[in-house]
């Protein structure tokens, strides 16, 4: 079983390597809006999915990756994979003070908060001419999507990466013992701002080293596209259906989300939003903690028939041993 | 020295004095219980000896350390364990889960922790439920889940709050036997207990009574008992009769 799973991931890489060499523009470009999804709503999953922090703002920081690559490529002529680490960089550092300060902030609060936080950032990259203002940046045209592709893949299966890490490990479980109940998990020991900042910082690195490429894609930032808050949604939206807090959520509703939006876009260019809208509401309904919960509750339920067994059981044993 | 020393300490809610300058002490191995009516600021001393309140007057000392002012966590790494009044698991979590959080400070892996979690949830009677999620339990296993946790952080001073509140009278037995069990596994026990005064007789080598949020009366189970004030104030009757 572990075996095959490997097989299948290793199988999966590869196709996700070599394939691209032979796609055509269109269907590159939907690989590479697929991916790029996939890491954004990775991103958001850490600090929302795993710490329960709701984050409206993420785009903020890839609006951030994607001017500092802009100024890199051409205020410094260097490449434009040099702009974006740094661009990520950037956006780690930023993420300490700016954590430190909004997570203190709960609930709708501060979802509410990192949604003007985006904003301002937005009305400050219209209105600074050092980084075009209102008319943007316009980058030299790249010659080819491969290179943005890989960069993309590479960060987002990092983001699959960190994610399958902090899954399993120890400060995973205190980043959900936060999510469930921030005062107890402080009075269980738990350094709640400490393990909240270092999730944020992570949660901000993604969307920031995920910027750069598309501004290079694009080869033109302005701040409705670079701090967009379609795309802000549409990343928040896969994590959701997928469902958060889980590891493979955010790849499967990424994935279903841009495939699907793609098919209904060619068969019902003028019905395709509706259609996709109506669509996400019977799913949620049906499944409102999104696909991945529904599908390991399911799988447990038919691997433990007794459950209910062991819960009558327990309720007639004993109290607190004596020692 | 004693173990924790509480030392003056007020606290209000708007107007509502919670806390009026009440001071106690919890020597090492001993088991004091915190008696009084509702609202009479039990949990409101335990949140702030666990750091969740900040007095504006007043400290709190673990082993002569100050304690105020310390973040939670802090406080709970230095070896002070709480239940919770109204139980509150991480309901989404497994029941070893919930316990391997408090491990943690002792165990650097997270599987680790979960050995470690897994012996106290069987210590605590909860070991068939140990892969369920926490937010399945019936209330008298939470409640033996607040206790799993707090003991995961290995504590000195255990703060239970209202651990019989819900349990039936054999199940309130057996968490008595599991209390007067603690001191000799090195932890001194403060219980906040009301109303079963039965057990906080049995149990108690000294009693603390609160009311209003003054301290009224302090002593031995037997002076308690006879104590005119406590009669008057929290028990309106002699207390032979319960």
């Amino acid at each position: 079983m572990k075996i095959a799973g490997w097989a299948i991931a290793a199988v999966a890489l590869i196709v996700l390597i070599v394939g691209p060499l032979h796609l055509n523009g269109y269907w590159l470009n939907l690989l590479y809006q697929t991916v790029l999804f996939v890491g954004l709503a990775y991103g958001f999953n850490i600090i929302s999915g795993y710490a329960g922090y709701f984050s409206f703002g993420q785009i903020a920081f890839f609006g951030v990756g994607a001017y500092a690559t802009g100024l890199v490529v051409l205020n410094l002529h260097w490449d434009w994979t040099i702009g974006a680490l740094l661009g990520g960089v950037l956006c780690g550092v930023l993420a300490v003070p700016i954590g430190a300060v909004m997570l203190r902030l709960r609930g709708p609060f501060f979802a509410l908060g990192m949604l003007g936080l985006a904003q301002t950032a937005r009305v400050f990259a219209s209105s600074s001419t050092a980084l075009g203002s209102g008319s943007g940046m316009y980058l030299p045209p790249g010659s080819s999507l491969l290179p943005v592709y890989y960069w993309t893949l590479a960060v987002a299966g990092g983001a699959f990466a960190i994610t399958w890490w902090i899954d399993r490990s120890a400060f995973g479980l205190r980043l959900q013992a936060i999510r469930e109940d921030e005062a107890i998990a402080a009075t269980l020991g738990v350094a709640t701002t400490r393990a909240k900042v270092t999730a944020f910082v992570i949660s901000a690195i993604i969307p920031g080293l995920l910027g750069g490429g598309y501004a290079w894609f694009l080869t033109y930032i302005e701040p409705s596209s670079a701090f967009s808050a379609r795309v802000d949604l549409q990343s928040i939206v896969m994590a959701i259906l997928g469902g958060i807090g889980t590891l493979w959520g955010p790849l499967v509703g990424a994935v279903l989300m841009t495939q699907v939006s793609e098919a209904l876009w060619a068969n019902f260019p003028q019905a395709y939003l509706m259609i996709f809208g109506g669509l996400l509401v019977v799913l949620l309904i049906v499944l409102p903690r999104g696909i991945v919960p529904a599908i390991t509750a399911r799988m447990q339920k038919r691997a433990s028939p007794s459950a209910g067994a062991g819960m009558a059981m327990g309720s007639t044993q004993p109290g607190p041993e004596r020692s | 020295m004693p173990l924790l020393e509480v030392r003056n300490v007020s606290y209000a809610f708007g107007g509502v004095k919670a806390l009026d300058d009440v001071s106690l002490a919890v020597n090492e191995g001993e088991i004091l219980s915190i008696i009084g009516p509702n609202g009479a600021g039990k949990t409101t001393l335990f949140n702030v000896i666990s750091g969740l309140l900040r007095p504006p007057h007043g400290s709190v000392l673990l082993d002569g350390q100050t304690l105020t002012r310390r973040a939670p966590y802090r406080i709970a790494r230095l070896g002070i364990g709480r239940t919770n009044q109204i139980v509150r698991p991480f309901g989404r979590l497994s029941v070893v889960d919930n316990v391997a959080v408090g491990a943690l400070i002792h165990e650097r892996s997270l599987r680790g922790a979960r050995a470690a979690a897994r012996e106290i949830v069987d210590f605590v009677g909860l070991g068939a439920l140990g892969d369920r999620n926490a937010g399945t339990l019936t209330l008298t296993q939470r409640k033996r889940l607040e206790v799993a946790r707090a003991l995961a952080l290995k504590p000195r001073l255990l703060l239970l709050d209202e651990v019989m509140a819900g349990l039936t009278p054999s199940e309130m037995d057996t968490m008595a036997e599991f209390i007067l069990a603690l001191p000799k596994r090195g932890i001194a026990a403060i219980a906040g207990i009301e109303h079963v005064m039965r057990l906080v007789m049995r149990i108690s080598h000294r009693i603390v009574v609160l009311d209003y949020g003054r301290k009224i009366a302090e002593g031995t189970p037997a002076e308690i008992r006879s104590d005119p004030r406590v009669i008057e104030a929290y028990l309106g009757a002699p207390l032979e009769v319960l």
